[in-house]
């Protein structure tokens, strides 16, 4: 019995360099902040002075004439017009 | 250890909470690599108890004086403490697990939690609990992993299973103890009937950011919302100070989760008020807590308001650019094929963050857009009066749908049926107002907002 846990034991302290202090904290969760509290002027809502609007845009556009997927449905629709009138 | 204890009476002389937590960190601080050792090394067993008495003593009696409860309360901690430093020393060096270190730092939290129950700890002293409870829960989860890495080992496998180890259910085992300890620190807080300038409720937020991730790691997000009734109760009686007097790291955090769980509850409008509200707080500086907050803030803002990141505000996030880019491109051009395979790309970042279901509902706003794309191109009827304003050209054949949506879909013809279900489904959604005449094989669009919302 001894000599079966003594490996046990054993195997963790090869991990051991991982137990420096900056291994300690998650990966996949909200992180710590590294200070406690700061003022207004420092937020992101002070930044910009309140035009988020930049940061947000309408999930469409209009002016899209140019790219190639927009060219070849104008294409497409053209193809549909012309099968009509035949 | 006269330093430690130098601190300690600092920290007392001045009531500052924050210098008292520090003495309890179980990290040497940058500029004292060698904290920690030299406290291990400053007594042995023997003396332990007398040592720590004598220098509480001795360096608080020539500034603020500590009452005798209280100095025993805090020997009792700090004993413990000195105990659970010699375990991560030892562990440093080979000679312990972390099992032991988290068995030992559980110790300390318990004759903290007695500190208050007890010995009279006052209310300015709880950042040692933000101290104590924030390492419990690290050291749980390193105890968890150890305990599976050893357990996946065949050469110890054997002898550890008997030890009443079972693999499956018991994984985060030490986690769920650790929840436990954590729970007894948020009673201790909540039930605290001190006046509120004295009180141990300023810890509260603090603990409860502690037992989300808690929840969250252990998979059950939900145990989350028995916390948050809890404080309900206790915010509707005026009972708890408001979140807004507390320091800004714990109202993000607190507002994070909170958005977090009516996201994972599919409330999306909810929980882009209070990710909203966690984004505005947040530290201008602090970017992986912000690009946190916009990893559902964007899926969030794309269902309630349809509105996309610009590639300003995705600049400052290479991750996020990564993740959403390629999507909100497809989404505006109404590409359903690329979307499709975009979506694919990054499936398995998505469901690791569990934002998949919600951006695959962003399908609809990219059919959309192309079926937008369709009633853009037809242009304008005749006006029925001379220098009448032009009106869109509302009627519309099925046909110039069928061959948009075939095309975005990559090229096959679709299945007229399919093609009038999407668009039916367009319709119910709000998303398209009209109604397919069938028979005619047309659509006939609003006249009046025939895309709501879009300016069409």
């Amino acid at each position: 019995m001894a000599s079966d846990t003594k490996p046990a034991e054993e195997k963790p302290a090869e991990q051991k360099p991982e137990q420096k202090p900056t291994a300690l904290g998650e990966d996949d969760e909200f992180e710590d902040f590294p200070v406690d509290d700061w003022p207004e002027d420092q937020t992101e809502a002070a930044q910009g002075s309140g035009e988020t609007k930049h940061l947000w845009e309408e999930s469409w556009d209009d002016d899209d004439t140019t790219d190639d997927f927009s060219a070849q449905l104008k294409e497409e629709l053209k193809k549909v017009e012309a099968a009509k009138r035949r | 250890m006269n330093e430690l204890f130098d601190d300690f009476a600092q920290a007392h002389a001045r009531q500052n909470g924050y210098q008292l937590a520090q003495t309890l960190s179980p990290v040497a601080p940058p500029g004292q690599p060698n904290r920690l050792r030299a406290i291990w090394q400053g007594t042995n067993f023997h003396s332990v108890k007398g040592d720590i008495k004598h220098f509480i003593k001795t360096n608080t009696s020539h500034r603020q004086k500590l009452d005798h409860t209280e100095v025993n309360g805090w020997v009792e901690v700090y004993m413990a403490y000195w105990n659970a430093i010699g375990e991560i020393l030892a562990g440093e060096s080979g000679k312990s697990s972390w099992t032991k270190v988290y068995e030992s730092w559980k110790e300390l939290t318990s004759m903290l939690i007695r500190g208050y129950n007890s010995f009279g700890f006052a209310a300015w002293t709880i950042p040692s609990l933000y101290m104590v409870g924030k390492y419990l829960r690290l050291f749980a989860i390193k105890s968890d992993e150890e305990r599976n890495r050893t357990a996946n080992d065949p050469a110890v496998g054997a002898s550890l299973m008997q030890d009443d180890f079972d693999s499956e259910t018991d994984k985060q085992g030490q986690l769920r103890d650790c929840e436990q300890h954590l729970k007894r620190i948020f009673t201790l807080c909540l039930n605290d009937r001190a006046p509120l300038e004295e009180s141990r409720k300023w810890g509260i937020y603090f603990i409860i950011n502690l037992l989300f991730k808690t929840y969250f790691k252990l998979n059950s997000a939900s145990l989350s919302r028995t916390i948050l009734k809890t404080l309900a109760v206790y915010k509707d009686k005026g009972d708890m100070p408001p979140l807004e007097m507390f320091p800004k790291s714990q109202r993000v955090t607190f507002k994070y989760y909170e958005g977090i769980l009516f996201f994972l509850e599919e409330n999306y409008v909810e929980a882009e008020t209070h990710l909203t509200e966690a984004w505005k707080l947040c530290h201008k500086d602090a970017a992986p807590q912000a690009e946190r907050i916009l990893t559902y803030l964007i899926p969030c803002r794309l269902l309630t308001s349809h509105v996309l990141p610009t590639k300003a505000l995705l600049a400052n996030y290479p991750r996020l650019q990564e993740l959403f880019l390629p999507l909100a491109t497809c989404i505006k051009s109404g590409n359903l094929r690329a979307f499709d395979l975009a979506l694919q790309k990054g499936e398995d970042e998505f469901v690791k963050r569990r934002i998949y279901l919600t951006l695959e509902r962003g399908r609809d706003i990219a059919l959309r857009n192309l079926l937008r794309k369709v009633f853009l191109a037809g242009g304008f009827d005749e006006p029925k009066e001379d220098g009448g304003a032009p009106v869109r050209r509302t009627r519309v054949p099925v046909a110039e749908f069928r061959a948009a949506i075939s095309m975005g879909s990559g090229g096959d013809l679709i299945d007229p049926d399919e093609v009038e279900c999407l668009m039916a489904n367009m319709i119910y959604k709000d998303l398209m107002k009209g109604y397919i005449a069938r028979e005619r094989g047309i659509v006939v669009l609003s006249k009046k907002g025939a895309f709501p919302g879009t300016g069409l």
